[in-house]
């Protein structure tokens, strides 16, 4: 044990100088007596602490154990230098080596008694096996607990989180499907029957008598998934139209050939119009269109059968299922059809002719629409019941049968139909007649100039024949026909009306035959030009071959100085025959006659020589009689 | 060579009995364009026909209580169309559960000479009045919206003052007698002009 000498340095500096205990009245100081050698030992024996150490690796609990019975010790201390000043001062250095041998041989008996291990024994203190492995069964139990509170609370918010958006999707599809709603209302008409929704999608309101309901029912659509992804395409409204008009349907109208010489004028379908899927039309709206259309297909073929098989005409019509066949032209077949197809199966004809920009299409859609709506008129009065107004004026003027039934309407929708498809039919084979003449034939030229306002049942077409460069002379052949529903009226420039059936073949042989008169009206009006004399003009000769259409005209006119006449003989089929006559003194062989003496005689016109008009200069016929003509005017 | 043989009834009957379904209701003339949008709307898609009608009413009293009332009704605005004579009966008094008023009515139509023939048969001008308004059609249904002039001066029916500053509006069919059907479906047509108008059945013998 080492003594603590903790004052050993103030030692040194209080032996230097003697401290000055008290200064009397005179000035004179008095020391203090220095402490003596032993003195200052026995002080300093005072000041040794017996309970500090400098030991500083001592262990803790030992210290802490020293500490207790070691704390009075310096209260005793110093209650002893206070109390008793006089004491030895060894007497606590004395007291506390006693106390030190004390234990210490307290201390060596125990142990001599423990190494006997007869009386005594040393034993370990028992460990609680669970104190040492708790803190971590424990941390761990804690642990497990604390994460399943927070499990809990993070997935009861989670709960929470999906509950709101659940709930916030569904008032989404919620206002969807009203905002939808009004969408289609807006288009469409709906009426609430108890609590389901209907709509119409009939013509009704437009005039229709089709007995069809047309109803359809507006559903809520509640098939989505709200964990899937919602589809570009999803729409919270559906609508269930009736059965029998799903699908799409048109109505295909075809006229066909049946034999060589007519035309085919193919097929078009009408209302196939598909409908193009804009970017802000739904589905629905789609379907309604569709299944709209198919209603008027079924109405306008209902009614077109129904007509069929009423109206009596010369040839009957056939009415096969879903196919009218009519032949408005013997050779011609008109069919008219319904097609209609449901979405499931792919419809496997591979139709050729698309929907053709074709100014027919949309003209024939117009007029069925017309013809299947009534017009309406109100009467009046305004309290007339309604009805037609010249019924109502049956009574007043006291009309007959023959005068009521002659204001009826008659005529069905499948009738005008066939009228319209026999006069398009005749049109467009006039057309291709006038067409075919013109190419083929070059002299002279052929020029149709069609009006472009026409009507359903009437059009009209200015035929011109002229001669190329000769047009402001040679304009007496102007044609005007008008196309009706089964004949051709033809109006002449000069005044004559010729009415022309429905064979192709006729108008072909009409304008043949005018052709070959202007050949001859051409030469005419050439010789008023040149200045020769007409002599003669027929338009129709009794005389040579006869033709088998139409008849030849012949003409012949004088050089003015009479000297050359020439004749030209025009027939549609035989051609064109030109003689030339000359004066007798011109003739290779001349008959001496005795009666004619007289030179002057000779001058007059004799023989006749036919003129080759293939192998004369010009284009056309009539610039070949103008060089003839010119030929044989001798300039003066 | 015989007669050809003659029937000896006379020919009776051979004209089915119409009835007329009613149901009036009245605007004021603030609120009429609002209602002729909605009749353009709900109704057949033409394009509105206004009409200028002028009525007279003849009576014929008889010795007996009630006298027998004509109207007989022409149009200004197409003076060469026919006369229009109608009778109407007296309201069937069915079930009243039943929607509308429901009256027997004649309709014949007449030449201009209508007004001296009655007045040489016997009838007796009541009242006259000139209607002006727009009819619309639904169907076989038929609204008209009248205004209701008085004619100052027998006879001029250029000089006009309203009756009332407001317009009549009526619904009305023309239908076999017999079916019920058509009650129904003027009734439905009524609930769609709800709150504009108000078109309900209203017995004329209630209103005397």
């Amino acid at each position: 044990m080492r003594l603590h000498i903790s004052s050993l340095t103030g030692l040194s500096a209080s032996s230097v100088a003697a401290a000055v205990q008290e200064v009397s009245l005179d000035g004179l100081e008095t020391y203090v007596p220095l402490l003596s050698m032993s003195q200052n030992l026995a002080k300093l024996a005072q000041r040794i602490d017996f309970n500090q150490s400098s030991d500083s690796d001592e262990d803790g609990p030992e210290r802490e154990s020293r500490e207790p019975w070691g704390k009075p010790e310096p209260e005793e201390d110093e209650g002893t230098v206070k109390f008793q000043p006089s004491l030895w001062p060894w007497d606590s250095v004395r007291n506390n080596l006693r106390s030190a041998l004390t234990e210490m041989c307290v201390l060596h008996d125990v142990l001599s008694v423990l190494k006997d291990k007869k009386y005594m024994a040393l034993d370990p203190v028992s460990q609680d096996p669970a104190l040492t492995k708790t803190p971590q069964v424990f941390q761990l139990i804690s642990k497990k607990k604390s994460l399943a509170t927070a499990a809990q609370l993070l997935l009861k918010g989670a709960e929470k989180l999906t509950k709101s958006l659940a709930e916030n999707q569904e008032q989404r599809r919620q206002r969807d499907f009203n905002s939808e709603l009004l969408r289609l209302r807006s288009q469409w008409k709906l009426r609430k029957v108890g609590h389901k929704i209907l709509g119409d999608l009939s013509y009704r309101s437009a005039g229709s008598l089709f007995p069809h309901h047309g109803t359809f029912e507006v559903i809520k659509n509640t098939d989505i998934d709200l964990d899937k992804k919602v589809p570009d395409d999803y729409c919270p409204l559906n609508v269930q139209i009736p059965s029998d008009l799903e699908g799409s349907a048109y109505i295909k109208v075809s006229i066909q050939k049946q034999s060589a010489d007519i035309g085919d004028l193919g097929t078009v379908s009408l209302f196939r119009r598909q409908p193009k899927a804009k970017p802000g039309s739904q589905m629905w709206h789609l379907k309604l269109e569709a299944a709209q259309n198919v209603l008027l297909c079924k109405e306008i073929f209902a009614q077109l059968s129904r007509e069929a098989v009423q109206i009596k005409s010369q040839i009957p019509h056939i009415v096969v299922k879903n196919q009218i066949i009519s032949q408005p032209f013997p050779g011609l077949q008109l069919s008219i059809s319904l097609c209609h197809s449901t979405g499931e199966k792919k419809s496997q004809r591979a139709s050729p002719d698309k929907s053709k920009p074709d100014d027919h299409l949309y003209v024939l859609e117009h007029n069925l629409h017309q013809l299947i709506r009534e017009v309406h008129t109100m009467p009046h009065p305004a309290s007339s019941p309604f009805g037609h107004k010249r019924l109502r004026l049956a009574g007043p003027m006291a009309y007959d049968k023959a005068e009521i039934s002659s204001l009826q309407q008659s005529e069905g929708l499948l009738e005008k139909i066939i009228k319209q498809a026999k006069h398009i039919f005749l049109r467009s084979r006039t057309a291709r007649t006038i067409d075919s003449l013109a190419s083929r034939i070059e002299d002279p030229q052929i020029q149709a100039h069609w009006s472009n306002i026409n009507s359903v049942y009437e059009s009209s077409v200015k035929v011109l024949i002229t001669s190329q460069g000769y047009e402001q002379i040679c304009k007496s052949i102007q044609l005007q026909l008008n196309i009706g529903v089964e004949q051709i009226r033809v109006v002449h420039r000069d005044g004559r009306v010729i009415t022309l059936s429905h064979q192709e073949q006729e108008l072909q042989d009409f304008l043949l035959s005018q052709m070959s008169q202007h050949q001859v009206h051409a030469v005419q009006q050439l010789a008023k030009v040149m200045g020769w004399h007409v002599l003669s003009f027929s338009n129709h000769v009794g005389l040579g071959p006869i033709e088998s259409i139409g008849n030849a005209s012949a003409i012949t006119v004088a050089s003015p100085s009479g000297e050359h006449a020439i004749s030209v003989r025009n027939g549609p089929e035989s051609g064109c025959k030109v003689l030339v006559q000359f004066p007798r003194n011109q003739a290779k062989e001349l008959p001496k006659s005795d009666a004619v003496q007289d030179a002057r005689w000779t001058h007059l016109r004799g023989p006749y020589r036919e003129v080759h008009c293939g192998r004369m200069e010009g284009r056309n016929f009539v610039y070949k009689m103008e060089l003839l003509m010119a030929a044989l005017s001798p300039c003066p | 060579m015989e007669a050809p043989p003659v029937t000896v009834m006379p020919v009776t009957g051979g004209t089915i009995n119409m009835m007329e379904y009613l149901l009036q209701g009245s605007v004021l003339d603030q609120s009429l364009e609002s209602l002729l949008h909605r009749l353009r709307g709900l109704c057949d898609n033409m394009e509105p026909e206004s009409f200028a009608d002028h009525e007279l009413v003849y009576l014929l009293k008889g010795q007996q209580g009630n006298p027998f009332m004509l109207r007989a009704r022409r149009s200004l605005l197409h003076p060469t169309a026919p006369w229009h004579l109608r009778y109407l009966g007296q309201p069937e008094v069915g079930d009243k559960s039943r929607h509308a008023l429901v009256r027997n009515c004649v309709d014949v139509a007449a030449s201009h000479s209508l007004p001296d023939f009655l007045n040489e048969m016997g009838f007796r001008m009541d009242h006259e009045f000139v209607a002006k308004g727009q009819v619309f059609r639904k169907g076989a249904m038929k609204v008209v919206v009248s205004k209701l002039l008085r004619v100052l001066a027998s006879g001029n029916t250029e000089n006009t003052e309203p009756l009332s500053l407001s317009y009549l509006v009526e619904l009305s069919v023309l239908a076999p007698a017999g079916q019920d059907t058509v009650s129904e479906d003027m009734r439905s047509f009524a609930e769609q002009l709800k709150p504009l108008v108000h078109l309900e059945k209203i017995d004329p013998k209630r209103l005397m």
